[in-house]
């Protein structure tokens, strides 16, 4: 990278990492909970419907945890 | 159109490109399996990185010329708009660690295109995932020293939340930062790196196939296929950069994540 960016001003801002650090926790909410969820499912041999569950109950926590971490304090 | 795009003529070529171009053979024969164009090319890019740093810094001046000035810009990008804007007034001294993987980034992405090399390490994902792990070490470890193991794990793992949300809240802590983050960060650059040849190799390979076919009406779209790799070349300039900067950035919020107080 060249010169333009030795200044503060004018830069990308690091919203990027920020953006990233959210999708993480997204994923990352409807990877556990939805695993836990399919496990429910084979334990209990349902068709899915724990899965489904687990995954909207990750996508909540994750949001909570965005806002939590990362939202004014 | 009448004329199909006959695969008899591109016997010869290895096209369509497929994984098995990642895996190079060594460079010498009968040499070490290890030595290929892949540990050539980091080697270079070390090599390089050194001499520019030591040239550019051998004898600085107040006033500085060109080589110097180019370095001082890569260092002071890493210093004031990452780790400064990124951690605060101590992560001033994660700037050496940024700028350096900054660059070998940058370098290493780049040689993705540069004629006669165009391959980078980091479409091999053992180069990108290396470097994560580095980040991953240096962000635990910054946190381990600031708070103790202990405080550093209820701290990273424990969100700030009524206790009844906490068994929901602790695992997704848990894999989105000592799993996902990692692994991410990996493959965000492994994958853009690779897509990126591939996609060079599809257009560069596809012209020569397309200039092969049976019918005249195909034959001149190889030139389209052909200016299409020279643009994407050009595209790939621009994903270089970006992929380099999200991956000390997000290093960067990582070692925030560790040192910060409350969240």
């Amino acid at each position: 990278m060249t010169g333009d960016h030795s200044q503060h001003q004018g830069d990308p801002t690091p919203g990027a990492g920020q953006a990233w650090a959210a999708l993480g926790y997204l994923i990352s909410g409807m990877a556990v909970w939805g695993f836990a969820g399919w496990l429910v499912d084979r334990w209990l041999g349902s068709d899915g419907i724990v899965t489904a569950v687990g995954i909207m109950v990750g996508v909540a926590g994750g949001i909570y945890l965005i806002m939590k971490r990362m939202g004014p304090s | 159109m009448t004329g199909q795009v006959s695969v008899r003529a591109a016997e010869e070529l290895p096209f369509p490109p497929s994984v098995e171009d990642f895996y190079l053979p060594p460079l010498i024969d009968g040499g070490g399996y290890w030595l290929t164009k892949f540990t050539l090319l980091v080697w270079l890019a070390v090599a390089i990185l050194i001499v520019f740093f030591t040239i550019a810094y051998r004898d600085p001046k107040l006033v500085p010329g060109r080589v110097q000035w180019m370095a001082e810009s890569v260092y002071g990008f890493a210093r004031n708009s990452v780790a400064r804007e990124m951690i605060g007034a101590e992560g001033v001294r994660f700037a050496p660690y940024l700028a350096t993987l900054f660059s070998f980034i940058v370098l290493t992405n780049i040689f993705g295109i540069i004629p006669g090399i165009q391959l980078s390490p980091n479409s091999h994902i053992a180069f990108p995932a290396t470097l994560a792990v580095i980040s991953y070490i240096l962000f635990n470890y910054v946190g381990i020293r600031r708070y103790g193991l202990a405080k550093y794990f209820k701290h990273s793992l424990v969100p700030p939340a009524p206790w009844f949300v906490l068994p929901i809240l602790i695992p997704i802590e848990f894999i989105s930062t000592f799993l996902v983050r990692p692994f991410t960060l990996a493959v965000r650059l492994f994958a853009n790196m690779f897509a990126g040849h591939v996609i060079l190799l599809v257009f560069t390979l596809g012209g020569f196939v397309l200039l092969r076919a049976e019918s005249l009406f195909i034959k001149p779209v190889s030139l389209v296929s052909w200016a299409l790799a020279v643009a994407l070349t050009f595209l790939e300039v621009l994903v270089a950069l970006l992929q380099a900067y999200i991956f000390v950035v997000l290093t960067s919020s990582y070692v925030q994540g560790a040192l910060a107080e409350e969240h």
